[in-house]
This record gives structure tokens, sequence and C-alpha cells, in this order.
């Protein structure tokens, strides 16, 4: 009796250890693509008040969420982005402007301005340095989670890129210090080129696990997942299968 | 004279075993060495041996524990010798086909060979066909070994006794072995990852033989490969378990073990959950949904922790406080459950989504699968080897060595495997060739991984010798 007890025990908790530890954290580039980022106010260091989405529509725009008292990934972030930036200028045929905005409520303009003129960047036409008084909005539309740490009084948060075209989608997420290719295809994206990353279905493509309608922007399952399921339901049915014959046989 | 034959045949299983375990050894020591740069090598000479390496082991493991099932079950059902023979043929010629595909014709996909690198050709054309041909005839021969003795087990149980369903009620009219159990049960698995394998050499073949008109899906692809890869290796690890609840107790000395409530329903419990548990090879694969990624955690846990809690319990139990003759067999084994247990808890730690996202492609995935298989499945296989090969010699003689080649074995091995914990916790990734700089510690604790798994390897070549003079014997004698 007692080792029966001490057996379901075990089993529950491991049940019930696997369930809580099944919560994946939540982030993802994926999310939000496709959806308007909110259309928060922003007052940039020129002085100027503009709305997120009147700015997009103006030049389509590179998002990037720092915050001045950043002493992690935030410099390496810019730095990295201006290095890209430079094999692929803003121009007519591919335009676009990189909006730098603070994540951190306690940024005034004087410091946004002051970290602009670190890098050397304000008086640079294609960015944008910008405060707005609606961040959690902001970061609320593209997922983005800061989350602030009391002992090391920094925000523990991710480096991201957002691109937003010029009706104000989000056409692509980056996430990381990413290389020149990939900031190459950010910009496309975000003056809606077609950005080859990923092989579409075509017709030739015939056993898809999902097939994605990007209209809806909804998966609906495709014959490939049957495939997935085929080996379990053939190897059972072969053990009923033989069990019978050889019963059959035996008879 | 058919038990004669299935006794010879065993004899050869083993010695050929042993051989390519030693060359892929080597192999392996030759990869660490260059990662550690002490040698040299071209990358491609690396993900080649890499390939050949991988592939090679989870073969020849795979064919210990069913060589080693298929001797055992003789006691209990008649077993098929052609069926056997057969498999060993078609494993020498597949073999030999992967090795000359990847050593003559420089295929180097990797053990995983992930869709589509298999197309895109970076070495001679002809390795890609030779290659896939080379797992369609080692397919074949295994599919045809599995389903010929899970035909010989339900000739005499049915479908509930082989699964021990009877034992779920009080006073079971009729037992299952714990080995006849755990024996279906792996069977079962390894037939539906032969048949997930089936399907994804039809669909590999089918796009290379298509001309560009036919076209696979990457997710399927990934899909399928892990659930024959990853299944495989699991179901393999559980074969030479099944050897273990067999021979260990008599071995030891003891009575012989008896199916409960609670191991049938632990074994049962890991037929059903090990078949999706592969899903957490693709916690990084955005498209795969999330209710996937969550079974496969979740099917992660259900198949291994109750399997491993009974099988513990009941080792502890055999051994506490009990007269136990100690042989380097009995050793073995209970060594090989410490290291399937260390190396299944890593394999949980990384199965653990919100882990994964940091140990994912790091050494820790080398360093959980080498300890459940270096320091797990290969001891059942090589304690089954060893009780063989004294058993059917009648020899009496105590081994002079035993003490020696364990040791070799058990610190070569926890050397060989701490390189790679240690450099998985340093996020040191896994799969690469030569290290950058960045990666301050990686070469360092490659070379020391290669010294011990040297060690490793000479445990090995001991044994190896005192096995194969003796299974020579068996093989070249007349009865």
């Amino acid at each position: 009796m007692f080792k029966n007890f001490i057996f379901s025990f075990l089993i529950l908790v491991f049940i019930g250890i696997s369930i809580t530890q099944a919560q994946a954290p939540n982030w993802s580039e994926e999310k939000n693509i496709y959806e308007k980022i909110s259309d928060v106010q922003l007052k940039l260091i020129n002085g100027e008040n503009i709305s997120l989405h009147q700015l997009a529509a103006q030049r389509p725009l590179i998002v990037a969420l720092i915050f001045t008292r950043c002493t992690g990934v935030c410099s390496p972030l810019l730095f990295q982005l201006m290095e890209n930036l430079q094999h692929v200028p803003s121009n007519k045929n591919n335009p676009y402007s990189v909006l730098v905005v603070s994540f951190d409520p306690l940024d005034s303009l004087k410091d946004m301005e002051l970290m602009a003129r670190r890098i050397e960047l304000q008086n640079n036409k294609d960015w944008q340095f910008a405060i707005t008084d609606n961040i959690d909005q902001l970061n609320a539309s593209i997922s983005f989670n800061p989350v602030w740490n009391d002992e090391i009084k920094q925000f523990d948060h991710d480096a991201l890129l957002v691109g937003v075209n010029s009706d104000g989608y989000i056409t692509k997420k980056l996430i990381g210090l990413r290389n020149e290719k990939e900031i190459g295809l950010l910009i496309s994206s975000i003056n809606n080129v077609f950005s080859p990353t990923y092989r579409l279905p075509t017709s030739s493509n015939l056993f898809s696990c999902f097939n994605y309608d990007p209209t809806t922007g909804k998966n609906t399952p495709g014959l490939g997942l049957l495939f997935i399921a085929l080996p379990a339901v053939i190897s059972f049915s072969l053990v009923f299968v033989i069990r019978y014959f050889v019963k059959r046989k035996a008879v | 004279m058919e038990n004669t034959l299935l006794k010879k045949n065993t004899a050869l299983w083993i010695i050929t075993i042993l051989v390519l375990f030693v060359l892929s050894i080597i192999l392996g020591i030759i990869m660490r060495l260059n990662q550690g740069a002490v040698i040299q090598l071209s990358p491609v000479t690396f993900y080649t041996d890499m390939t050949t390496h991988g592939l090679t082991m989870i073969g020849i493991w795979f064919v210990a524990g069913m060589a080693g099932i298929n001797f055992i079950m003789e006691r209990y059902v008649k077993t098929s010798y052609w069926a056997n023979l057969l498999a060993y043929i078609l494993t020498i010629v597949g073999v030999v086909m992967l090795w000359v595909s990847t050593l003559i014709g420089n295929f180097h996909a990797g053990w995983t060979f992930l869709y589509p690198l298999p197309f895109k050709i970076m070495w001679s054309a002809w390795a890609t066909p030779l290659f896939l041909f080379s797992l369609t005839t080692l397919g074949v021969g295994w599919l045809i070994w599995c389903l010929s003795l899970v035909t010989a087990l339900l000739k005499k149980y049915s479908i509930p006794q082989v699964f021990a369903w009877q034992h779920f009620k009080k006073n079971p009219q009729v037992e299952t072995p714990p080995f006849v159990l755990i024996s279906m049960i792996s069977l079962v698995g390894i037939i539906t990852c032969l048949i997930a394998a089936v399907i994804l050499l039809v669909l590999l073949f089918s796009e290379y033989y298509s001309n560009g008109t036919f076209v696979n899906d990457a997710l399927l692809m990934k899909n399928l490969t892990y659930f024959f890869g990853h299944t495989l290796a699991n179901e393999m690890l559980y074969l030479g378990l099944a050897i273990l609840y067999e021979l260990f107790s008599e071995i030891s000395g003891q009575p012989k073990w008896k199916t409960t409530w609670y191991v049938a329903l632990a074994w049962n419990f890991t037929l059903i959950f090990i078949l999706t548990a592969f899903f957490h090879h693709l916690y990084m694969d955005f498209v795969q949904p999330e209710g996937f990624q969550i079974i496969g955690q979740i099917a992660s846990y259900s198949a291994s922790l109750p399997a491993a809690g009974v099988t513990v319990f009941s080792v502890i139990v055999a051994v506490y406080r009990k007269k136990i003759n100690w042989s380097l067999s009995n050793l073995l084994f209970f060594i090989g459950v410490v290291g399937w247990v260390i190396g299944g808890i890593g394999a949980v730690i990384d199965a653990t989504i919100s882990n994964n996202f940091v140990l994912h492609n790091t050494l820790w995935v080398p360093a959980h699968f080498h300890t459940y298989n270096a320091l797990g499945n290969v001891l059942f296989s090589l304690a089954f080897f060893y009780w063989f090969s004294k058993y059917y010699t009648h020899s009496k003689s105590k081994d002079r060595f035993s003490t020696l080649k364990l040791l070799f074995i058990v610190i070569g091995g926890i050397g060989f495997l701490l390189a790679f914990y240690i450099g998985g916790a340093d996020s040191i990734p896994r799969r690469y060739s030569d290290y950058p700089e960045a990666f301050i510690s990686a070469k360092a604790l490659a070379a020391f991984g290669a010294a011990f798994a040297t060690v490793y390897l000479i445990g090995i070549i001991i044994l190896f010798v005192n096995i194969s003079n003796r299974c020579l014997r068996i093989l070249f004698s007349r009865s």
C-alpha cells in the first residue's frame, strides 16, 4: 500500500512539474508580424511632435528600442546597426529612417539628444531619436517586454529591431545583433519588397504540414501532418494483424 | 541445431560490433583532437568523420541490443534464425555502403542528414544516393528482424498479455516476464520509427529522382528525421534494459524479477510517450505549433521518468543489503544504470523548454547522449557480451583484470563526458570543427575530452580482446 502511494505521488509530482515547466519564454520574432504598430505620439529631439504612423508614412521605419542608462546591449545594437546601414544607404529606391525610441520612462529628450550626439548622429536625417508618454502601449504592440532588475539598476531586455512599412504594419522583427544581410532583408520588407527568407510552398510541394493563408494569417493543418501520425498507426495495426494471423494459423 | 546457429550468430554479431565500436571511438577521438587544435583536419574530413561516427554508433548499439534480446528471447519463444542472419548480412552491406559514401564519397551531412542537406551536393554526386541506399538496406534488414521477433512473441502471448495489461488487476492469472514486456514495448517503438524512416527515405528518393518536380516540406522532413532518429536512439537503450531485467538478478544469484502493476504501467507509459518525445528536437523551429512543443516536453518526462524510476527502484532493492555475486557483468549493468540515469537527467533538463533556450545545440547535447550511451547502453550490451562469452565457453576462471578494465572505462568515460558537460554549461556550441577564439575554454576542454576518451578506449580494447577471443571460440566450436 505504502509503495503504491509513493508511486502515485511521484507520478503526480512529475506531471505537475512537466506542465508548469512547459511555459516557453514569451518572445518570438514571428509575433505581431503584419499587425499595426501602436500609433503612439512621439517627441523627437528636433522638437517635433508626431505620431508614429505619420512618421512611418514619410519613410518606412526601423524602430530600435533602447534606454540611455543602458550598460548592456543598447550601444552595441546601435553601433552594429550604423555599421550595417553603411552598406545599404537610404535612397529613393530604398527609403527608410531609423527611429530610436527610449523605453525607459525616466529618459528625457535631453538624455536622448545627448545619446545622439555621443554617437554623432544628431544631424543625420536618416536617424530620429524620440521618447513617448505611451511606451507601454508601444511595447505591447510589438511584444517587447523589458524587465527592471533592481539589483543592477538595469532593464533586462532583448536587442530588438522592428521593421514598420509606410502603412504602419510590422513587416519583420529581428532579435539580437544581426548581420548586414539580415538588415538588408529588413529594409526590403519595410519597402514591401519580397524577402526570400524562407521557401514558399509551391505546386510541387505536396505534403506541407501546415498551409499558411496570408489573407487571414492563419495556418491550417496540411497533408504532411498525416505522415507524422502514420508510422504509429501502421505499426500498431501491424501488431493486431500479426496477432490475428498467428492466432488463425494456430487454430 | 538452431540454438547452436543462434549462438554462433550472436558471437558473430558481438565481434563485428566490437570491431566497429573501436573504429568509431577512434573517429570520435580524432574529432575531439581536431577541436582541441592538437591535430589539423579539413572541415570536410571532420564532418565526414562526424557523420560516420554518429551513424555507426547508433547502428551498432541498436543491433547489439537486438542481438541480445534475440538470444535471450529464445528462452521464452522460438525465434527465426534466418531473420537474424538476414539482418546481419544487410547490416554489413549497409555499413560498407555507408562508410564508402562518407569516407570515399565525402558525404558529410551529419548523422541526422537533415533535409535539404543531402541535396546540397558538396561531395561526390554518387555519395548522396549511396548514402540513402545504405540507410534503406539497414532499415529493411532491421524491420524484418523486428517483425519476426514481434511475430514470435505474439504466437505465444495475446496482445493484452504481451503488454502485461493483466497486471493492472489484482492476482493476474498469467505472468508476463519483464523481459517479454520490455522487449515488446521496445520492438513496437522500433518498428514505428523504422516506418517513419521508410516514409522519410521514400520522400527523399522522390525529390532526388524527380528533377525538381517534387519538393519536400522542410518541417515534415525534420519531424520524420527525429521521429526516426530520436526514437531509435531511445528504444535501443530499452533493449539493453530488457536484458538487464532478465540477467541482472540471474547473474547476481537473486530470485528472478517479476512484473508488477507499476512496472507494467511505467513501460506502457514509455511505449505511448516515447513516440511523441521527439518533438523536443524542434523547439527552435518557430513554424512548429506551440501545442506540439508542449507535448514534446510532457512526453519527454512521461516516457523517461516512470521507466527510470521503476528500474532504479528495482536495482536498488535488488542490491541493498543483499548478498550479491558480483562479477564484471552485473557491475557493468549496475554502472550502466547509473550512467543511464545521469544521462537521462541531462536529457530531461535539455528537453525542458525554458532550459532549451540556453542549452540548444551546445555541448550539453552530446554530453547527455554520450552519458546514457557510453556509460549506459554500451555497458548494458558489454555486460551481455561478457556474460555470453563466459557462459558459453564454460569459462570458470576469474577475470584478473576486471577492476582495471572497469576503472579505465569509468574514469575515461567520466573525464570524457565532463569536458562535454562543462562546455555545454559554458554555452560552447556543438558540431564546430574548429572553435573560434571567442570560446576560450573550448579547445582545452576538447583536448581534455580526447585524452580521457583514449583512456576509455584502452578499457574497451582490453575488454574487446577478452570477449572476442571467447566469441571466436564459440564461433568455431562444433556444438
